[in-house]
């Protein structure tokens, strides 16, 4: 055997194996995006379900400020528009997606006490089969369940990176009130969460449509 | 809207269970997307399988984990778990429905309901619908339906119909979720629209007059009338006018709003015409609604005498509930031909049409049992109306209500009856009467007479005279029988004129007999006389009268068996003759005496007399002799010369006067037959006559003084001859002789020489 038929030895096993290689490394890459496509996917219907939530816990903010007003008697259009302080920001704060989805999730987590509270002080003021306590519960329990979605939505986007806890520490409750003031308090609480959740709702739109673009994008 | 925060779970325990060893089930629920590993549990004890969980809230769009445990003394089982979207154990309420109409749609209605929010719930539907009173539902394809929709609109319907819509929802995962139930019936009218279709106009016929008929236009809403028919314009054309001038009439139609949903079209009269006969016309109708006019119907109504050929071979048969016909088709067709088949019955008509190639075909109306119905089949020669074929008919036949009932014709007989009865009136027939049966009875024994159905009379024979029968009629059809009324009557004792003949026959055979007997008695008078009224003298009438025998005299004793006093003289005739000549002279106070109002008869002989009339001694009338011989019997009494001198009879041969008492008493049978036995035995005859004769030689005697003028007067003193008449006239001769016979040994003793009066 002489050195060209080496060479051509050589020449074809380097042809095979490139393209092996390439057919490796197509294969890698089309993987990659199904797995990337599944991952999407998956978050997709994680984003989509919170959404979901999201929307029907903005309806029910809206219907529960409703049922609030109508509990407070005379003089409830006006609660609403009295500043409190201590009131949990409606706006989403930071800059990229991680950022503001952990903003979402603070804010949910921070709002929490604050419904309690509403729902102790409402509790000493309407009667125990009012419907405006069992609205209060159900928006209670749907906010909880929409920060637990938050955060796994989170996760599942960012796998590697903690949720942030909220900056300032716990939520700082107002003093005690009299009852004019915890009427006030309670609908500036429901007002400044309703607002807030209009706020989550657009978010996740954003989130979700920027999904779908990275997805269409990938393939 | 929202969803129950209650959840309802319900399992199917498996394995033998019992009591004594109870077991407890615990249902569990547990969402690791909200709840944070919490999991909510309820637990009841068995046999009871469902229980329910409370929430708080329904946990939309987010995962649930449900399962069961089973523990018992023996030990704990769990079932599989049940993980699905929380969603989909939801079943929703059904939608609210509304249903709208739009004018300018006719064909479509509108449906609008509402169901969950969409943020909780998305759901699917289904939509069905039907027309009103229509038990099949028309779905619409879940494709249209299978998004989260609001409203629907239903298209390809039918103008001015009334549409009941139903719609029911779902969670639109597949696989998932459970229907909710049907909405509550939500009727709505679609809007009128133009008819598409011509009316069905139709005729009855009707004889009028001669050479006249009489046609009812009628006509039934087009198939298609997309509306309720308000009117019907119709124009009429003779067959002479050879343009059409004819006006339109307008026939407004009184109807009430009809649901639509009917489907027998009601029938409305248009016009009524009189034609000739040998006349045609031409009809055209339209119908309209709200919207307009249908297309126009045409029908043409030929001459009577030029219809076409009709059809043959038609028969009607019912089968599987319907009423099935057939017949055999015209020979000739013309390219726009069609039949129409049409039903009458008792105020009840209908039609409909059948293409022109059909031959076979059903009876489409709703067709009442047991009612009578009259079939026709017109063939429709492009509009032209044809001959039809009829035939009777019945849906179903049944038992007639109501039998016949029977009465007498005329009074019955002694042993016949006529009877007749009417048909049974066709509304109560129920059925083609096959045969009528005729009952009667009698005590304890019926009969019956089967006769054919076209009978409505029928005389009873062989029946017993002043008996009392029961009658009734029985008619029969396919089905059963139904007996009439009863009806009892009673033959005659006697038949007409039978009492008149025999009161006749007897009162002639009375009459009869009554003539006869009066003849008889007529020509029998004497002998009935002689019976029935025997002449005996009357003393008061008798006369002495005296005479001489010949021979002297003794005074015989009386005999037995014998007249006592009675002797017979014999006397010739001659010597009657002279006699009676004699007498005629010498008698003049019997004469006298008889014809004097006294009858001589003396007695009975008085009773046969009714007028005076002289006696047998008056010869000249020769024809009373023998009736005076017959009528005077001489009775005579010896009586002394001397008179009556007493009762004892002188032994000195006297002259004695013989005194005569005449009587009219007719002899007695004794003495007639003793009278003809001397006449046969001996040739004896007696002259039946009265002739006496006179004694000349004592004419003068002294028994003159012994003549009692006054016993002569009251006497009559009569020789009696005993000949009988038939042989008056042909008596012997020697009857003729001067010696009279003397008769035979009797009471009656024969005078020889005769009378001879003193």
């Amino acid at each position: 055997m002489n050195g060209h038929v080496k060479n051509m030895h050589f020449q074809q096993f380097m042809e095979t194996a490139a393209t092996l290689l390439s057919l490796l490394l197509l294969m890698t890459v089309d993987s990659t995006k199904t797995v990337a496509a599944s991952t999407n996917q998956q978050c997709g219907n994680l984003l989509q379900q919170t959404l979901k939530i999201t929307r029907i816990v903005h309806k029910e903010s809206g219907d529960l400020i409703k049922t609030y007003k109508a509990a407070q008697g005379e003089m409830s259009e006006l609660f609403c528009k009295v500043s409190v302080n201590d009131i949990p920001d409606p706006n989403i704060s930071g800059l990229d997606p991680p950022a503001r989805i952990a903003s979402i999730y603070t804010h949910l987590q921070a709002f929490l006490p604050h419904f309690k509270r509403v729902y102790k002080q409402q509790t000493d003021l309407q009667s125990p089969g009012s419907p405006l306590l069992k609205e209060l519960t159900r928006v209670w329990d749907r906010t909880e369940s929409l920060a637990s979605f938050i955060n796994t939505f989170y996760q599942s986007l960012f796998p590697n990176l903690p949720i942030p806890e909220p900056a300032g520490g716990p939520t700082t409750l107002p003093p005690a009130q009299n009852v004019f003031q915890q009427k006030v308090y309670g609908c500036v609480v429901l007002k400044t969460y309703k607002d807030f959740m209009s706020n989550v709702s657009k978010e996740l739109r954003n989130i979700k449509s920027k999904v779908r673009r990275g997805i269409h994008s990938g393939s | 809207k929202i969803i129950s925060s209650n959840i309802k779970c319900q399992w199917e325990a498996v394995g033998h269970q019992t009591e004594a060893v109870p077991t407890n089930y615990t249902l569990k629920l547990s969402s690791t997307s909200f709840f944070s590993d919490k999991i909510f549990t309820a637990s009841i004890l068995g046999p009871v399988n469902n229980t329910t969980i409370d929430l708080n809230f329904f946990p939309n769009h987010m995962e649930l984990e449900i399962w069961v445990v089973a523990q018992n003394e023996l030990g704990k089982e769990e079932s599989e778990h049940l993980i699905k979207p929380a969603n989909c154990f939801v079943k929703t309420k059904p939608p609210s429905v509304a249903v709208i109409s739009e004018a300018v749609f006719p064909t479509c209605l509108v449906m609008n309901w509402t169901s969950i929010n969409k943020i909780y719930l998305e759901t699917i539907y289904e939509i069905r619908f039907c027309p009103l009173g229509s038990q099949k539902w028309f779905y619409v394809p879940l494709a249209d339906t299978s998004s989260y929709i609001q409203s629907f609109r239903l298209q390809n319907l039918q103008p001015d119909t009334v549409y009941v819509t139903q719609v029911r929802c779902k969670y639109n995962k597949k696989h998932c979720g459970y229907w909710s139930d049907w909405s509550s019936n939500v009727t709505e009218r679609t809007p009128e629209d133009l008819p598409k279709s011509k009316p069905d106009v139709w005729i009855i016929t009707s004889e009028e007059g001669i050479n006249k008929r009489q046609i009812e236009f009628i006509c039934k809403d087009p198939e298609f009338s997309n509306g309720r028919i308000r009117r019907f314009n119709i124009t009429i054309e003779k067959q002479k006018d050879s343009i059409r001038n004819g006006t339109w009439e307008i026939i407004p139609v009184n109807r009430s709003l009809t649901d639509g949903s009917s489907s027998k079209k009601q029938i409305t009269p248009l016009i009524t015409i009189l034609l000739d006969d040998e006349e045609s016309v031409t009809v055209y109708v339209t119908a309209i609604n709200s919207v307009g006019a249908s297309p126009q119907a045409k029908l043409i109504i030929s001459p009577k005498t030029r219809g076409k050929c009709p059809l043959e071979k038609m028969e009607v048969q019912s089968h599987n509930g319907q009423l099935f016909l057939s017949w055999k088709p015209p020979n000739r067709t013309v390219s726009d031909f069609e039949y129409v088949v049409e039903w009458v019955s008792d105020g009840e008509r209908n039609w409909q049409r059948e293409d022109g190639k059909t031959t076979y075909t059903a009876i489409k109306g709703d067709l009442e049992k047991f009612v009578h119905y009259r079939i026709s089949v017109y063939p429709i020669y492009g509009k032209l109306v044809g001959k039809p074929v009829h035939v009777h008919a019945y849906f179903e036949q049944g038992v007639p209500s109501q039998g016949p009932s029977v009465n007498l014709s005329g009074d019955p007989g002694c042993y016949t009856a006529k009877l007749e009865w009417d048909e049974i009136p066709l509304i109560k027939r129920r059925g083609f009467i096959t045969n009528y049966t005729i009952y009667y009875r009698s005590g304890t024994e019926t009969r019956g007479i089967t006769v054919p159905s076209n009978t409505t009379s029928y005389t009873l024979t062989s029946l017993s005279r002043n008996t009392k029968y029961d009658i009734w009629i029985k008619a029969s059809t396919i089905r059963g029988s139904v007996n009439g009324s009863n009806h009892s009557f009673t033959t005659l004792k006697y038949a007409p004129g039978e009492i008149e003949g025999i009161v006749v026959g007897v009162s002639l055979g009375f009459l009869f007999v009554v003539l006869m007997t009066m003849l008889l008695c007529f020509c029998k008078k004497d002998v009935i006389k002689d019976n029935f009224w025997p002449q005996i003298p009357n003393p008061g009438d008798s006369t002495i009268g005296n005479w001489s025998p010949d021979y002297p005299l003794k005074a015989e004793a009386p005999r037995e068996n014998c007249l006592s006093g009675i002797s017979v003289l014999n006397v010739d005739v001659c010597d009657a003759k002279c006699v009676f000549e004699e007498d005629k002279a010498s008698l003049p106070l019997k004469k006298d005496k008889y014809l004097s109002e006294e009858h001589s008869s003396g007695i009975g002989g008085s009773s046969c007399m009714s007028s005076p009339r002289q006696s047998v001694s008056d010869s000249d009338e020769g024809g009373d002799m023998a009736d005076t011989t017959a009528s005077t019997i001489q009775y005579s009494s010896v009586v002394a010369s001397s008179g009556y001198k007493g009762q004892n009879p002188s032994s000195l041969p006297q002259q004695s006067i013989f005194s005569r008492s005449e009587s009219t008493q007719p002899l007695l049978d004794c003495e007639e037959n003793h009278d003809t036995m001397v006449q046969e035995g001996s040739r004896q005859c007696f002259l039946r006559q009265p002739c006496f004769t006179h004694n000349a030689g004592n004419e003068n005697a002294t028994d003159s003084n012994d003549f009692n003028p006054l016993e002569m007067e009251q006497q009559e003193v009569l020789d009696f001859c005993s000949l009988e008449e038939d042989t008056e006239h042909t008596a012997p001769a020697d009857c003729q002789s001067d010696d009279w016979i003397p008769a035979p040994v009797s009471s009656y003793m024969p005078q020889l020489g005769g009378y001879r009066p003193q």
